[in-house]
């Protein structure tokens, strides 16, 4: 597992890691997907491309996960495989694989919005490492 | 932390402006109460909030108060309209998350021996968790007039009478909204989503009143002991959330043209005056009209669920609607200075004190009435605002219980078949998409509402109505 969930006293944050950013961005949207379905029932059928812009690494990683949040939330897309293809220091664009969200996929709950709440991005022990909270 | 208590009710944390705090904090609170919220970062956060520039009188906190994001859950901060910020952290991700009550003509003993059956049916009519799709079909042009007009829209198309708009804080609309400036993710999100409650902590209940606390009160609000009435708690789901999401994300780059720092990010805020600034406001109404329109959907589909069982002679009746996450243009006297100033609530109910010119005339000598919500199985209160809530805190009280408990540690070792058996055995019916969604909200997630309602009646800052028990629940 590359993700753990968080707690929080109204709410619910995760912990991700990734031998590169690149897997760090990866695992975290993994990791927003699975806290909202059940990812494993997610099949990756079909591509659908991500771009995400910040002015740092952070608003990069919570730009990037809005992004996976308006495919589940607004296009009702549940995205469960991530390739990161280009990035730049603070973009990055790549596809997320998945396919149109399904009772198959028991939504587990409704995800409002990534917070900056206590958002941590590190390098430890030779991997990358990031803490993010939701409002849900 | 220093923190001082000034009273029973109230205790203060100095301004340290060390830590850039531009005033002090007031946290209503009861000894007890105050225990529990150390145990989280709320007053942290609470005096982050008293860092912003521009904030007028202190950074609030009600008893109901919680670890939040940026903003604590139950705080209040007023900022000067003309000089100071808006933050979008102050409001949330769900903007215009609101309860709306609704009186019936039913008593508990109408109710009680079909208690199953509504519940069933209400299930039925009524979308809501995590399925998201709403009865309500409108056009991309009907959603920018449902954005501009709120809750009269839906009345108008024919799903309501004009009393329950007229009912809702601030006519169910607020002025001055922009559907241009809501984003065309934002529209997507939220069109399908019309007429839903959603999931996380929002609920539909059948209630009864159990007891009268200020009978006047209650006369004009048409409450006896025993009479059935329907609490809904909403927002305005992925619209609301998707416009928090976006300005959030242009905040940033914006702080630093202004010039501003905060010490957490998710307190964004830029000059209320600003270009983006205002931008965020008009969206941030839009948002709160589909919020109220929203639960006048929900309205709709509940007299109909409500005449399937009971007959057309079964009236639902609105009582009032309040909001509890929204920014709101303002005119209060601070230090005998009249201000205009924009009240944050986060988490925060506005109570304003009777005579006041927004309270519909039928209340208008006893106050506007104040829903407060509480966890699953124990009660919920109405209130009524009173003259201490506008000399200290803006005319605002607490919005509910407050959790105590995280969702996991609220499913562990809990079963939700027992969790659901228990509660029938008290009398409670309830319905959930999930089985999580009733573990997450048991009752001993919450605080005690009847302590937190203890500390603003004591304060001054609200009378007690009445109390209201639940028989059905529909958790989001």
């Amino acid at each position: 597992m590359n993700f753990e969930v968080l707690e929080h006293t109204a709410d619910i944050g995760f912990r991700a890691w990734g031998a590169t950013f690149d897997a760090l961005l990866a695992n975290a949207s993994c990791a927003l997907v699975a806290i909202a379905v059940e990812l494993e029932e997610v099949e990756p059928r079909q591509p659908y491309p991500i771009t995400a812009r910040g002015e740092d690494r952070e608003s990069l990683l919570v730009n990037w996960l809005n992004e996976v949040l308006y495919y589940l939330d607004g296009r009702q897309i549940a995205l469960s495989r991530f390739d990161i293809r280009q990035r730049g220091e603070w973009e990055a664009s790549g596809v997320g694989w998945g396919e149109p969200r399904s009772l198959a996929h028991h939504a587990k709950l409704i995800v409002k919005g990534v917070t900056y709440h206590q958002l941590r991005i590190a390098q430890e022990h030779g991997r990358w490492c990031c803490e993010v909270y939701l409002d849900i | 932390m220093q923190l001082e208590r000034i009273d029973q009710w109230r205790a203060r944390i100095p301004r340290d402006a060390g830590r850039g705090m531009r005033t002090e904090v007031i946290a209503y609170a009861s000894e007890r109460l105050l225990e529990q919220i150390r145990k989280d970062l709320s007053l942290e956060q609470a005096m982050n909030v008293a860092t912003l520039p521009g904030i007028v009188g202190p950074s609030l906190t009600m008893p109901d108060i919680h670890q939040g994001y940026g903003f604590p859950i139950g705080g209040v901060a007023a900022t000067d309209y003309q000089h100071g910020v808006v933050s979008p952290g102050g409001v949330g991700f769900d903007i215009n998350c609101g309860v709306r009550l609704l009186n019936t003509t039913l008593t508990e003993r109408d109710v009680r021996p079909r208690l199953k059956e509504l519940v069933d049916q209400v299930f039925r009519d009524i979308p809501c968790g995590t399925g998201g799709k709403g009865p309500f079909d409108i056009t991309a042009k009907q959603l920018e007039e449902a954005l501009v007009k709120g809750a009269s829209w839906m009345v108008q198309q024919g799903y309501g009478e004009p009393r329950d708009a007229e009912f809702s804080e601030a006519g169910g609309c607020l002025p001055e909204a922009d559907a241009d400036e809501v984003s065309a993710r934002a529209k997507e999100r939220g069109r399908p989503q019309l007429g839903t409650i959603g999931s996380g902590n929002h609920f539909l209940e059948i209630q009864y009143v159990e007891s009268i606390h200020h009978p006047e009160a209650a006369r004009a609000m048409g409450l006896e002991q025993g009479r059935v009435v329907v609490l809904l708690h909403c927002g305005s789901r992925g619209l609301g959330h998707q416009v928090c999401t976006d300005f959030l994300a242009e905040m940033g780059a914006a702080m630093k043209r202004h010039n501003i720092s905060v010490p957490d990010r998710q307190l964004a805020c830029v000059p209320v005056q600003s270009r983006e600034g205002q931008s965020y406001l008009k969206a941030m109404r839009a948002a709160a009209n589909f919020a109220w329109a929203n639960r006048q959907g929900i309205l709709h589909l509940l007299r109909a669920s409500f005449a399937r069982l009971f007959g057309k002679e079964a009236r639902i009746r609105m009582l009032y609607d309040v909001c509890h996450n929204i920014a709101k243009r303002e005119i209060h006297v601070v230090d005998g200075v009249k201000r205009e100033v924009l009240v944050h609530r986060k988490g925060a109910t506005r109570a304003f004190p009777p005579n006041h010119p927004e309270i519909p005339q039928e209340y208008r000598r006893i106050g506007q009435p104040v829903l407060v919500p509480g966890s699953m199985g124990t009660a919920s209160w109405i209130l009524v605002g009173a003259e201490a809530a506008m000399g200290e805190t803006f005319g605002s009280v607490c919005h509910g219980a407050g959790r105590l408990m995280s969702r996991t540690a609220a499913r562990k070792g809990r079963n939700a078949r027992e969790v659901q058996d228990s509660l029938a055995g008290r009398g409670i019916i309830v319905r959930s998409e999930t089985r999580d969604g009733i573990l997450e909200e048991i009752p001993e997630a919450y605080k005690d509402v009847d302590e937190v309602i203890e500390v603003v009646e004591g304060a001054g800052l609200a009378r007690k109505v009445a109390r209201l028990r639940p028989m059905g629940v529909i958790k989001g």
